[in-house]
């Protein structure tokens, strides 16, 4: 197509939006934001007879209410002309002062400008619609806000950095060029270079089965990241639970976040630790009827065995397990426990070192680790804290930030579909398929990464066979 | 049938400019719906001439053919009774991409054109340079000629490379040309760049052309043909010519070593053309600087016909003097010698980039005039011819009243082609491309005429005889298909193939249908094992289309599966008027294009690069929204 002057484009209708973006409240500062064509001028409205500030400069200004109105505050504003700003539009960041007064007024200054209000997250939307992030940037934002745990914060920075992002668009081109060797194998067959070998296409595939599968594994612990691994603590009254429960979420008090409404009968937090996330369900009060067994093989784990990613199942040392007990480890089949012995401070000798018996083995499938624990003197704390990341964010505590991760469902779906297309690809090759019937697999592995992105798809299959091979009589 | 130019009434129901390959197809599409059709060229003597490579067909192109043979076209009759060496490409890869390809005798094939046209009644000739067009109220309303003007309700142009068209031999000599010897057409592209349509210009090329005698065919490389008893057409049974073999040699040093030394020289490189080439047919200069490292090229030395020891030196593109042609030429191993009897030229030419072009081929802002082939961006004489069928059925439907005639993607290259064109546009010379089709396995070259017959067959491009032949193919397909899925095979009648192939003994019957599912065993073996009586030539089709069916059933089913996914998107229409610039949910980019497109249902909007997924479904949302209350929305937001 030809390029046509800009002039010629259609004019874009866009509004401005407005909104504060710091919570409101009590605060020594805050900030109104406006995106849109209007921005600059509502701001001029907001500040007559004053300076337009120089771009991406703060400058001190008087807010009014408009020409002749009342001083509403003295802030700090900066302006950034589009398309270098975060939406891609002209953008006015106004920092006031804080409270529950003053960005109110400011803002409803901007509203009587002409300015509207905007949706959650419509700035951010706005990036994305102007290309200057794509959907995975985008919902790493959101995580970034939300963040709760040094792991989250990283992974989202490096979503937001377009770090997962590149991953995904170079698996996409390795696609784009297993297409392009099946295209000229199809399309170019009386080339110089002669056709393109199955072998090549074959080889090309299996790299790309490989790098699909390695971001593949990222996903269950990538995902935990968001929610945060739900932690059960479980075992007979008295066990130490609580003691345990207030105890871990003491050492991180600071950090720690009640989660409400997520749960009706257990104490759910959620706490970092080790800078990664966890949810520690407390089941206390749970269990005070007779029959132990039902109660815990029925109600707890109804409620969250099912969805837990680990067990801190507690037993007060030195007291043996019970055949109740030993019939609730069994039945949480493949769920990862920790056996905990509290109150070791209690207990006389050195039991601690002990290990079950032989014959317990088989009840203990699930149990990773047994760990002597007291909240009293701290016994056991420390190495309590090391085992949980390891346990349940192994890969990631090995791999570090600075490898993409998948953090949501959306994310792994799209690439267990691509991975699912590309294995069945090679094995229709391998039944000795004809290429060009089995390339009708690939398609949809390409969309499922595209729609993951959001971004747009193009001809690029026959630009890289024009690009990589010398075509045409 | 020639018009008489004494004839007082001037006055056509559809009127088609050019007589090359799209301008042939469209006077004969739009005469056998039933409208009174008159062609106009400037010289009837090189109707359906073949301007470039002599040859028919090739990947995706050879589908086309045969798509307009199922529709009743001409092309498929006019190259089964030119063509002197036939080959059936990718026969290795499966039959769902074979591609039939024809080299052709220059002098038979327009003559066979020139009969088609002939034969249709209703269609008119004549010999006159077209200068303008007469526009009514902003519709189509005849041509002004030479001889005075022709009145019509539809206007089909076919100006191929003659608008405006500047031939370049060399970096020197230039020439305004719509090929060599012939005059441009000047004013027919001012004038309807003057009323507002948007124009732009593209470059393609040729090579030499050498005298066979003064060849040394010992040093090069003989390819015959492919001894098959092949037709193009579904419909009609022409003889063959004799066959021909074409030979293959390579450049080498020695050419790189010329082409470089006076690069300067062509006008290619020059600066002399501005407009862009199709990368894909690319000049010697071309390959020569991008491919610095590439140690040969192939060339193909391939006859222009019977009756001639012409050959066309294909791989050979060029816009490089004369003597710079024959320098590079005498590097060549078996060309030592050789007597050049054309030179190769680049040439360019005006076209109007089809995105102002409906899914009909009408331009959008004038209805009436239809546009076909070349002048839309394309190469390729099937690209024309198919256009041109579609462009030419659509104008007498239109003067008649009728439902217009679209193929989908789905549906036929010719589908595929056409909204590539008008939703994505083109920025090189367009050719087609297994790889540009969506459904691959569905558009074959075997089930052409299943695909599309008895679609033509409904709208009336058939003619009776071609309709019976239609229904005789049905049975005879029918037949296979019925003896595959029927047809018990002892273990004694098929073991013997089955161990050729690779493929595990039976020990008791089994069905002729559950064996054609082992990717190893062929269709045709397995009907000779089991004694059925199928004609090599006249069930070739049949066989073919039961193979891939059969064998590759779950592949096939998916694939419809798709399609009919993609139908309900295109069942989803948007509204013409739809305000783009104003809805504020989709990407600016998308707002940009779709503005610019104007599609008619959602899943054109898709193909279209810019439009993103989630644009589509803001799009949906944005749909439902302005279809409650149009005039509301338009004017709350201004």
């Amino acid at each position: 197509m030809t390029d046509e002057p800009s002039s010629r484009l259609p004019e874009l209708a866009v509004d401005t939006i407005a909104a504060l973006a710091t919570a409101p409240g009590l605060s020594a500062i805050a900030l109104v934001r406006m995106s849109g064509p209007e921005a600059f001028r509502v701001l001029r409205a907001l500040t007559p007879d004053q300076d337009d500030p120089a771009p991406r400069t703060a400058a001190l200004r008087s807010i009014t209410k408009g020409e002749g109105g009342d001083l509403l505050d003295r802030a700090l504003v900066t302006a950034f002309p589009r398309p270098d700003s975060y939406t891609g539009e002209d953008m006015v960041e106004i920092s006031c002062h804080g409270g529950w007064l003053v960005p109110r007024l400011i803002l409803d200054a901007c509203l009587a400008m002409g300015a509207r209000l905007a949706e959650p997250g419509e700035f951010t939307r706005r990036a994305v619609l102007h290309g200057k992030m794509d959907l995975v940037q985008a919902e790493a934002v959101l995580d970034l806000i939300e963040g709760r745990s040094k792991a989250q914060h990283d992974a989202a920075l490096f979503q937001v950095e377009r770090g997962l992002s590149r991953r995904i668009a170079e698996l996409r081109e390795q696609l784009v060029t297993v297409e392009a060797y099946l295209a000229h194998h199809i399309d170019f067959p009386e080339e110089d270079e002669g056709p393109v070998t199955v072998d090549r296409v074959v080889d090309a595939a299996a790299g790309l089965r490989e790098a699909l599968e390695q971001l593949l594994e990222t996903a269950p612990e990538g995902e935990l990241l968001r929610e945060g691994a739900v932690t059960v603590l479980a075992g007979p009254p008295n066990s130490g639970k609580s003691s345990l429960y207030n105890a871990l979420l003491g050492e991180e008090r600071a950090i720690v976040t009640d989660v409400p409404g997520t749960t009706r009968d257990a104490l759910e937090s959620v706490i970092s630790i080790g800078g990664f996330p966890f949810r520690l369900v407390d089941t206390a009060g749970l269990r005070d009827s007779d029959d132990r067994v039902e109660e815990l093989g029925i109600e707890v784990a109804r409620r969250y065995l099912d969805r837990a990613d680990l067990v801190l199942f507690c037993v007060e040392s030195p007291g043996d397990l019970g055949s109740a007990e030993r019939e609730f480890l069994a039945g949480l089949a493949d769920v990862p426990t920790i056996l905990l012995r509290t109150k070791v401070d209690l207990a006389p000798g050195d039991r601690a070192s002990e290990d079950p018996q032989d014959g317990d083995r088989a009840s203990l499938a699930n149990v990773r680790e047994i760990v002597d624990v007291s909240v009293v003197d701290g016994t056991g704390l420390g190495r309590l804290q090391a085992i949980l990341p390891e346990l349940v964010y192994g890969g990631l505590v090995r791999t570090g930030a600075s490898v993409p991760a998948l953090t949501r469902a959306r994310q792994s779906e799209a690439v267990r579909k691509a991975r699912d297309q590309v294995v069945a690809f090679m094995e229709a090759l391998d039944e000795e398929t004809p290429v060009a019937v089995a390339s009708a697999l690939l398609r949809p592995a390409e969309t499922a990464l595209e729609e993951l992105l959001g971004v747009i798809s193009t001809d690029e299959i026959l630009d890289r066979v024009f690009r990589e091979f010398c075509i045409g009589k | 049938m020639t018009a008489s130019l004494m004839n007082s009434d001037r006055t056509y129901d559809v009127i088609v400019v050019g007589g090359g390959h799209a301008g042939s197809e469209a006077a004969a599409a739009a005469a056998r719906i039933g409208a009174r059709t008159l062609l106009i060229t400037p010289d009837l003597a090189r109707v359906g001439q073949m301007s470039c490579n002599p040859a028919i067909g090739g990947i995706a192109k050879g589908v086309v053919a045969r798509e307009v043979d199922a529709l009743g076209g001409i092309m498929g009759r006019a190259t089964d009774a030119a063509r002197i060496q036939f080959r059936m490409l990718n026969r290795s890869k499966g039959p769902a991409v074979w591609s039939p390809r024809a080299q052709c005798d220059r002098e038979l094939y327009p003559i066979g054109v020139r009969k088609g046209l002939d034969e249709v009644p209703g269609l008119h000739l004549c010999e006159d340079m077209v200068t303008g067009l007469l526009m009514e109220e902003g519709r189509a309303a005849g041509v002004r000629a030479g001889a005075g003007e022709f009145r019509a309700r539809a206007v089909v142009v076919t100006a191929g490379t003659f608008l405006r068209g500047r031939i370049h031999i060399g970096g020197d000599a230039s020439v305004g040309a719509g090929r060599v010897g012939e005059a441009p057409s000047i004013e027919l592209a001012e004038e309807l760049e003057a009323r507002g349509l948007e124009i732009a210009r593209f470059k393609t090329g040729t090579p030499p052309r050498i005298d066979g005698r003064s060849v040394d065919f010992t040093r090069t490389e003989r390819q015959d043909g492919d001894p098959l008893d092949f037709r193009f057409s579904s419909y009609v049974r022409e003889n063959i010519p004799a066959q021909r073999p074409c030979w293959i040699t390579w450049t080498g040093a020695g050419l790189r070593e010329v082409v470089e030394r006076n690069l300067h020289r062509s006008a290619l490189f020059g600066g002399e053309i501005s407009g862009r080439g199709p990368r894909y047919c690319p000049s010697i200069e071309d390959k020569i600087i991008r491919f610095p490292d590439a140690p040969r090229h192939q060339v193909f030395l391939e006859p222009e016909g019977l009756e001639t020891t012409e050959l066309y030196v294909n791989g050979l593109s060029t816009s490089l003097p004369a003597d710079v042609q024959v320098e590079f030429l005498h590097t060549i191993p078996g060309l030592e010698h050789v007597e050049v009897t054309r030179v190769g030229y680049a040439i360019e030419y005006d076209y109007f980039p089809p995105h102002q072009l409906r899914h009909t081929l009408e331009v959008r802002a004038f209805p009436g005039l239809y546009f076909a082939g070349q002048i839309n961006g394309t190469t390729g004489y099937e690209e024309a011819a198919g256009q041109g069928l579609m462009a030419g059925a659509n104008a007498a439907l239109r003067v008649l009243g009728r439902a217009p005639f679209v193929l989908e993607r789905d549906e036929a290259y010719i589908g595929v082609l056409i909204d590539d064109l008008i939703t994505k546009g083109t920025d090189e010379p367009y050719r087609l491309f297994t790889s540009r089709a969506e459904f691959r396995l569905l558009l074959r070259q075997d089930n052409t005429s299943r695909r599309l017959g008895p679609r033509a067959r409904e709208i009336g491009l058939l003619t009776e005889m071609q309709s019976e032949a239609l229904g005789t193919l049905e049975e005879r397909e029918a037949r296979v298909r019925r003896w595959f899925v029927e047809t018990m095979i002892q273990p004694a009648d098929v073991n013997p193939l089955l161990q050729e192939c690779g493929s595990s003994a039976i020990r008791q019957s089994v069905r002729a249908s559950q064996l054609l599912k082992r990717p190893e065993v062929p269709a045709s073996g397995l009907a000779n094992a089991g004694g059925a009586k199928f004609h090599p030539a006249t069930d070739a089709d049949a066989l073919a289309a039961v193979e891939i069916e059969i064998k590759y059933e779950g592949y096939v089913r998916r694939e419809a599966e798709r399609a009919k996914n993609l139908r309900k998107q295109a069942e989803f229409e948007l509204p013409q008027e739809l305000p783009y610039e104003e809805l504020l949910s989709l990407s600016f980019e998308a707002r940009e294009k779709l503005a610019r497109v104007r599609p008619s249902s959602l899943a054109q909007a898709g193909r279209i690069p810019g439009v993103s997924p989630a644009d589509l479904q803001s799009l949906i949302l944005e749909v439902r929204r302005w279809r409650r209350n149009p005039p509301m929305t338009a004017a709350a937001k201004k």
